[in-house]
């Protein structure tokens, strides 16, 4: 019944396109051409056509082709494109106008966004990385985060769930600099702290600000990166329509090998002698996953006049998952537009709205054990050998341990909708007060209203069978103001030039929950909206947290002859998360730039075109406090005495007045280079990061002292992160009619654990609950963050005496596991643990090549990650004995078959060892794209500016040694105190996907 | 540069809109929370519905006192690990169900520390305030109580932490002195706690001296055990404590909240807040695929072994009320032979009756979130307190022969088993008759394991004649539980763990 919400939309929004299809065109003359640089003579993309004296403009296709109506007596062309010289060219006769653009060498810099401002990149003195909305767009993705994976060096892009339809992806930029806190780059859209990320045709551009000297001006949240996002724009000239629409299909591109019916009743007689073989052979896996489908259709007007520019667009996604009854709708709208309303005055507005609804599947199960009912978990510890439902109709559970529903059930009968509205709005005014000194003023409002109904009907048996079925519905509302003011004044004299910045900002965050749970229902077809229909109660849940955030900044950005380059800047911030006696912090930072090829000495060379050095040091932070955190506090629980419910508290945790926000140190040296006019061009980036300070959920605190919330916060020690980026961008071959460019980026990232509390071990666990296992990785100083602990596998055992160096457990029988023993007792025991595996990859990579031939384009495009290890509990969990196995377990020991590394059939307890530790390196052909431009000749008849059609494919290759279904697994790393060091863990993914994509782009 | 001026006052008129200061509305501080006994007793409520949860009394708890005895062993034999290396003396120090009750019983001492400390803060009368305080004192003491048997010498705490750098430096404290805090504790509660409270679910004088009694015999006091259970008995009426006349009422959810037999129940309602307030142990001892009770039957995974069923009188009227020997299948009475026909996890065994065959209304399936109330002490057990430590002291008495045949008497519900005693018996022949009878008549009901550790009787029941053979069962080793691993290392003071871990 939800399903279907969206549909009479969908209709109108296919009215909508046919209607403006009509109106197109109108007859006139049409001049023709393609537009060439003078250097190379390859086509320009984007370039400005405007006939002169009008609003009437196109811009030029991929090829550098375009197609304009032209009318009026002497019509004149107007040629622009950034970098380049303007041409103006009388129309004449001609419908024909191939023009050919000529560098400009004073204008060559591209325009860069930095926080609150925009400079030349010639001017940038830290370390920033730009990615244009050609490359986001290149091939069809879900999301523009996902577009930024492999495209800029030392960002990391990851989904939290495989492909989950509506995942949330977290973006780390050089590797995680905390521990505790989120490592997620602080987003800004358009000027909006934490603004939502619209779609990716939508941008027109995302700069990665990396280190302190790009970041400082974000003060307590710059430490994590900041990602600046810019939406389009409209440009002076006649409207311009663009339509892009996209349908894919997807596949799953790895399942785990199973036992099969008669395996696995044989493999549970070893274990049980009295198992009884069900009566069927199904294939969990085969059930539970389909063909999934992409449709995403997104259509935008822009244009503008000498006063006003506007760009709108909307967007519709429709993705339906590649796991049974799990799916994916998004509708989103933005709007820009800006006035130059007087001479001095310039007032523009930002809105955007977005509906996202997600019909979900459970997977990645924080429990597991008979609480499962995770689609992807239960598929693989299911007993092959039953029916979805018996003979009497009813859903099976599995025969053998804990029980639980059968995959299939779960995921055609519960139900977890979650509709998400976000909404923004930001208005800016921005008064030139003299010349060189204006002031901007900035004023946003954004929510976020979330729902998520689950309903678990009575047919589940494991789920909800006793309690009649259970329904929930939660809601969560968050509100964040934002008001930002600052001058910037700009003053050049003589060879000097200066820009200013000064700035205050005022945020306030606002977060609302509540939930509420009914059981036992009278009937199934309630679904949650009527939780009255339930007999059973449960308590209700509400609370509230706010919290503030007032700031100063300032920046000062000095410029000697186009040579010598200085940048300082500062941040203060006060918030009202900060700890009592630390309610104040301040983020200075300096660099230094030397635009070298612009001395003398390399002012001639035809070798070197750009030759810049840059080093930077500063302090950033990142709050990590949630409101309150650092309050005392108590704990209201369920209580009854004599059989009635009563109130009751227990302590939950200690004041922490002194708790400090977390502080990174960040030196950043970097090189640019350009060679050839720039037809190669590298940069070079080194940076050594010193966190501070790192606030932790576990502090190491003994579980004694008697607090309900045992992992309340501490400052716990300190971290170095240093890296290498490589970025190389080459155009290979250019001629008339083939090109060839190639894109790398490369980055190596080392990270240690430099400083804990009295030098001690911190352990963390990320296991699912069902595994009571509370130490599955760990912090120590000299080693990574995050290194996984336990037992090292030694293979089976045989029998009679241990070997020397092994151990066992106490009573253990031939056929057990055998472990290192480091103690030397003979016995196993927790003292035996050791690190057993590193997450943190060694080094990742993106390599893009692009090439052209005449019409047509072709994109190859590889990303990759070399040297992090993966923990899989689900491998551990099939080993475990209480379920299905893997084929592995075809060669377990038995007496007689004792040469093997695959321990007897038995219930054991699921411990942390290094069987289950995995090589997660891998290289991943990312997309495969072919593109077609249709020739502007044939288009044009039909009034269209631009027709493209391409065919790509995605994740059509992956090279890895890891046996599980995705190497990029993810596992607890979402909603959890401990999400950056909980890395390389993999329990029931949802899996990675392969898709395979026809786009169409249309321009009006 | 007028605009200049109306900036800077706006700048101005920002910055001074806010202190940063927290003000978290529906955030409970404990500043300011305590301003009356009453508030007092709600975080000793806190201890008590912390005890009532999976992690402590509904699972982790419950479930392995139970399986370390020798009179309940492991059904399913494909349940989690951690259980069967409990019973089967194969548990390491990472236990699963170890390092799960661990941190929740110290949740409950910490909230009796509170209140303690609390109740000292008040600015009310005593006769007011002692009476609840008295009740912290007691849970302090039935915690450690539980502690100190498990797991021997540990960390001992008696008021709130308020710095954690102090406290995960502690050491040990020794079993002797924890037994002696104990004692401090429940004559504390003792002098203070009322004759009888409005439910049996908080403890009264009575309660305190029961405990006593059953602490004093643990230490081999025998004169102070006597004396506290003596002055239980003695005051029985003050007390209002009668033996129930049906043995089968004391685990029938729907009447144990009125009967005068408990002198301290832990109350489970059949409501719960996710595993707050939920029980697991029917699930977990009852019969897979059973129908009746209508439950959708339970886990099999807490299972008597066959010589409980084979050595028990079948006279006796308590063996009928504590094991099931049918099941109901596909609506056909069957006998336990059959049991694993209906589902391969369950065993050729009688199972446990008294958590199965009355739960109450249940808040889930297979009797999860049931509604009973566990009798942590009822009067029958000190009756035979009495007359066990009566028989240390001055054996032969017709008076300690009295109190078992109290016991015996309501165990006959009207027939003819169990008989008297019969006079003349030794010292040690009584002292076996008795843990006999507590074996019976307290079965299944958390009591065994330490009676097995306190009479150290472990070579004789896990050994090839016992109830249980267990090759594994080291005595220099598994009177004792590991301390949970991950503890140590936080605290390495804490080092070493108990011997054999």
């Amino acid at each position: 019944m939800i399903k279907n919400k969206f549909k009479p939309v969908r209709i109108c929004i296919t009215l909508f396109l046919l209607f403006f299809g009509l109106i197109l065109h109108a007859q006139q003359k049409t001049i023709t051409g393609k537009i060439t640089t003078k250097d190379d003579g390859f086509g320009l993309p984007g370039v400005n056509v405007v006939l002169k004296g009008t609003t009437i403009g196109v811009s030029s296709d991929f090829d550098g082709n375009y197609s304009i109506q032209v009318e009026g007596d002497n019509p004149i062309l107007v040629f622009s494109y950034i970098g380049f010289k303007t041409q103006e060219i009388n129309v004449g006769s001609n419908t024909i106008i191939n023009v050919q653009l000529e560098d400009d060498a004073a204008n060559l810099d591209e325009v860069v966004v930095i926080g609150y401002g925009t400079t030349k990149k010639s001017d940038i003195t830290g370390s920033v990385s730009s990615v244009k909305s050609e490359e986001l767009s290149a091939f069809p993705v879900l999301s523009t985060e996902q577009a930024l994976q492999g495209r800029a060096a030392g960002v990391a892009v990851q989904s939290n769930n495989g492909g989950e339809p509506g995942a949330p992806i977290n973006i780390r930029i050089r590797g995680n600099t905390s521990i505790g806190a989120s490592s997620a780059a602080l987003v800004v859209v358009d000027g909006f702290i934490g603004g939502s990320i619209p779609q990716p045709n939508d941008v027109a551009s995302i700069e990665v600000l990396k280190d302190a000297s790009a970041t400082a001006i974000y003060g307590s949240r710059g430490a994590n990166g900041v990602i600046l996002v810019t939406t389009k724009k409209g440009t002076k000239g006649k409207m311009q329509i663009e339509l892009n629409s996209s349908y894919a299909i997807q596949n799953i591109t790895e399942t785990l090998d199973l036992l099969n019916a008669n395996q696995f009743a044989n493999y549970r007689q070893q274990i049980n002698p009295a198992y009884t073989q069900g009566p069927v052979d199904t294939d969990w896996q085969d059930l539970i996953y389909r063909t999934g489908s992409v449709s995403n259709h997104q259509l935008s007007f822009s244009g503008g006049s000498d006063k006003i520019n506007y760009y709108v667009s909307g967007n519709y996604f429709k993705q339906d998952g590649i796991v049974i009854n799990s799916d994916f709708e998004r509708f989103s709208f933005l709007g820009n537009i800006d006035i130059q309303a007087t001479d001095r005055l310039k007032l523009g507005f930002n809105s955007f709205a977005n509906r996202g609804n997600k019909n979900g599947v459970q997977s990645q199960a924080s429990s597991g054990g008979s609480g499962g009912g995770d689609v992807i978990s239960t598929a693989y510890r299911f007993a092959p050998d039953q029916p979805i439902q018996d003979a009497n109709g009813v859903n099976t559970t599995n025969p053998v341990g804990d029980e639980f529903d059968n995959p299939v059930a779960i995921a055609r009968e519960s139900v977890d909708d979650t509709t998400t509205d976000d909404y923004r709005a930001n208005f800016y005014a921005d008064y030139e007060l003299i010349d060189g000194l204006s002031f901007k003023t900035t004023f946003g409002f954004s929510t976020v209203n979330r729902t998520r109904g689950r309903f678990l009907p009575s047919t589940l048996i494991g789920q909800a069978s006793g309690q009649g079925g259970i329904a929930s519905i939660e809601s969560l509302k968050g509100t964040d103001i934002l008001s930002e003011n600052y001058l910037t004044y700009n003053k050049d004299f003589d060879k000097h030039s200066l820009t200013a910045l000064l700035g205050y900002s005022y945020q306030k965050t606002r977060r609302e929950r509540y939930s509420a749970e009914s059981q036992n229902f009278i009937s199934n077809s309630v679904s949650y909206f009527n939780l009255a229909a339930g007999s059973n109660v449960q308590t209700p849940v509400s609370n509230l947290t706010e919290s503030e955030i007032v700031s100063q900044f300032a920046r000062v950005n000095y410029e000697y002859d186009d040579r010598y380059l200085l940048t300082l800047t500062a941040r203060r911030d006060g918030a009202s998360n900060f700890a009592k006696n630390n309610k104040y912090a301040f983020f200075p930072s300096g660099a230094i730039g030397w635009n070298i090829s612009n001395e003398e000495f390399l002012s001639e060379s035809n070798t070197i075109s750009n030759l810049k050095l840059r080093a930077s040091y500063g302090v950033t932070g990142n709050p990590s406090i949630n409101p309150y955190q650092s309050l005392a506090s108590l704990d209201a629980i369920y209580a009854a005495v004599g059989d009635q419910t009563v109130n009751a508290v227990v302590p939950q945790q200690l004041a922490n007045p002194d708790l400090k926000w977390e502080s990174s140190y960040q030196t950043n040296i970097g090189v640019d280079f350009g060679f050839f006019d720039n037809r190669l061009t590298t940069t070079l980036d080194y940076y050594n990061i010193d966190t501070k300070d790192l606030i932790l959920g576990d502090s190491g605190a003994p579980e004694y002292i008697g607090f309900s919330r045992l992992e309340s916060l501490r400052n716990v020690g300190e971290i170095n992160n240093k890296g290498f980026e490589i970025t190389i961008s080459s155009l290979n071959v250019a001629n008339d009619n083939f090109t060839w460019s190639t894109d790398l980026n490369w980055a190596t990232n080392k990270v240690e654990v430099v400083k804990l509390i009295n030098g001690e071990d911190i352990f963390l666990d990320s296991a699912p609950g069902s595994f009571l296992q509370d130490q599955t990785h760990i912090l120590r100083e000299g080693e990574a963050v995050g290194v996984f602990w336990g037992y090292e596998y030694q293979g089976v055992y045989q029998g009679g005496a241990v070997p020397a160096g092994q151990g066992t457990y106490e009573g253990a029988e031939a056929g057990d596991e055998l472990f290192t023993d480091l103690d030397g007792d003979g016995i196993i025991t927790g003292d035996d643990r050791k690190i057993i595996g590193d997450p943190n990859q060694d080094w990742t990579f993106g390599l893009n090549n692009t090439f052209t031939y005449k019409n047509f384009d072709l994109n190859i495009f590889f990303q990759g990650a070399i040297g992090g290890d993966i923990f899989s509990y689900t491998f551990l969990e099939l080993a475990s004995g209480e379920s299905n196995a893997t084929t592995e377990v075809l060669n377990a020991w038995t007496p007689a078959n004792t040469n093997t590394n695959v321990p007897s059939a038995k219930v054991r307890e699921k411990r942390i060892n290094s069987r289950f530790v995995y090589d997660g390196s891998y290289v991943r052909l990312k997309n495969l794209a072919l593109g077609y431009n249709l020739p502007t000749d044939v288009i044009g008849k039909f009034g269209l500016q631009g027709l493209r059609v391409s065919l790509s494919g995605q994740n059509l290759l992956t090279f890895t040694d890891f046996p599980g279904t995705d190497p990029e697994a993810s596992y607890q790393s979402q909603g959890n105190q401990n999400n950056n060091v909980n890395l390389g863990f993999d329990y029931g993914s949802y899996p990675n996907i392969r898709s395979y994509t026809l786009s169409l782009n249309l321009k009006f | 540069m007028k605009n200049l001026a109306y900036l800077s006052l706006l700048l101005l008129f920002f910055t001074g809109c806010s202190d940063l200061e927290e003000v978290p509305e529906g955030q409970l501080a404990p500043d300011g929370f305590f301003q009356s006994p009453q508030d007092v007793q709600t975080v000793i409520n806190g201890a008590i519905g912390s005890m009532a949860t999976e992690a402590y009394w509904g699972r982790k708890l419950s479930l392995p006192i139970m399986l370390r005895s020798d009179m309940v062993s492991i059904g399913d034999q494909g349940t989690p690990g951690r259980r069967q290396d409990v019973n089967n003396f194969t548990m390491a120090d990472d236990n699963g169900m170890v390092t799960a009750l661990w941190p929740r019983a110290y949740l409950v001492i910490g909230a009796t520390n509170e209140a303690i400390l609390a109740a000292e803060g008040l600015d009310f009368p005593a006769e007011q305030v002692n009476p609840i305080k008295a009740q912290a004192h007691f849970f302090r003491a039935y915690t450690y109580y539980h502690l100190v048997r498990l797991f021997g010498d540990i960390p001992y705490l008696d008021r709130p932490v308020d710095n954690i750098a102090e406290a995960r430096t502690i050491s040990k404290t020794s079993a002797v002195d924890v037994y002696q805090n104990i004692i401090s504790d429940l004559l504390e509660a003792k002098s203070n706690l009322p004759d009888v409270q409005p439910t049996r679910a908080l403890p009264s004088k009575a309660t305190a001296a029961a405990f006593l009694a059953s602490v004093y015999l643990t230490i081999g006091d025998f004169s102070n055990a006597y004396a506290e259970a003596k002055f239980v008995i003695d005051n029985e009426g003050t007390f209002e404590l009668e033996l129930t006349p049906d043995f089968q009422d004391l685990f029938n959810a729907d009447v144990q909240g009125s009967l005068k037999e408990p002198l301290l129940n832990l109350d489970f309602n059949g409501f719960s807040d996710g595993n707050t307030g939920r029980d697991y142990t029917p699930a977990l001892t009852g019969i897979r695929a059973n129908e009746k009770g209508n439950i959708g039957g339970g886990w099999s995974v807490a299972v008597p072994t066959i010589e409980v069923y084979n050595t028990w009188d079948g006279r006796d009227y308590r063996k009928a009320v504590s094991l099931d020997t049918t099941g109901i299948f596909d609506g056909i009475v069957e006998p336990f032979s059959k049991f694993p026909d209906f589902d391969s996890r369950n065993i050729q065994s009688a199972y446990i009756a008294k958590y199965t065959r009355f739960p109450g209304q249940t808040s889930a399936g297979n009797g999860r979130g049931s509604s009973l109330n566990y009798a942590l002490m009822r009067y029958a057990e000190v009756l035979l307190i009495a007359a066990e430590a009566l028989n240390e002291t001055s054996p032969g008495s017709a008076e300690a022969a009295g109190y078992v045949n109290r016991v015996r008497a309501r165990a006959r519900n009207g027939g003819a088993f169990p008989e008297d005693v019969v006079a003349g018996l030794s010292q040690d022949e009584f002292r076996d008759l008795i843990i006999e009878e507590r074996k019976w008549e307290l079965a299944f009901e958390f009591k065994r394991w330490y009676d097995i550790k306190r009479r150290q009787l472990g070579n004789e029941v896990f050994g090839p004649t016992g109830l249980e053979p267990q090759p594994n069962f080291d005595p220099a080793r598994d009177y004792l539980f590991p301390l949970p691993n991950d503890e140590l290392e936080r605290n390495p003071n804490l080092l070493p763990n108990n011997s054999g871990y």
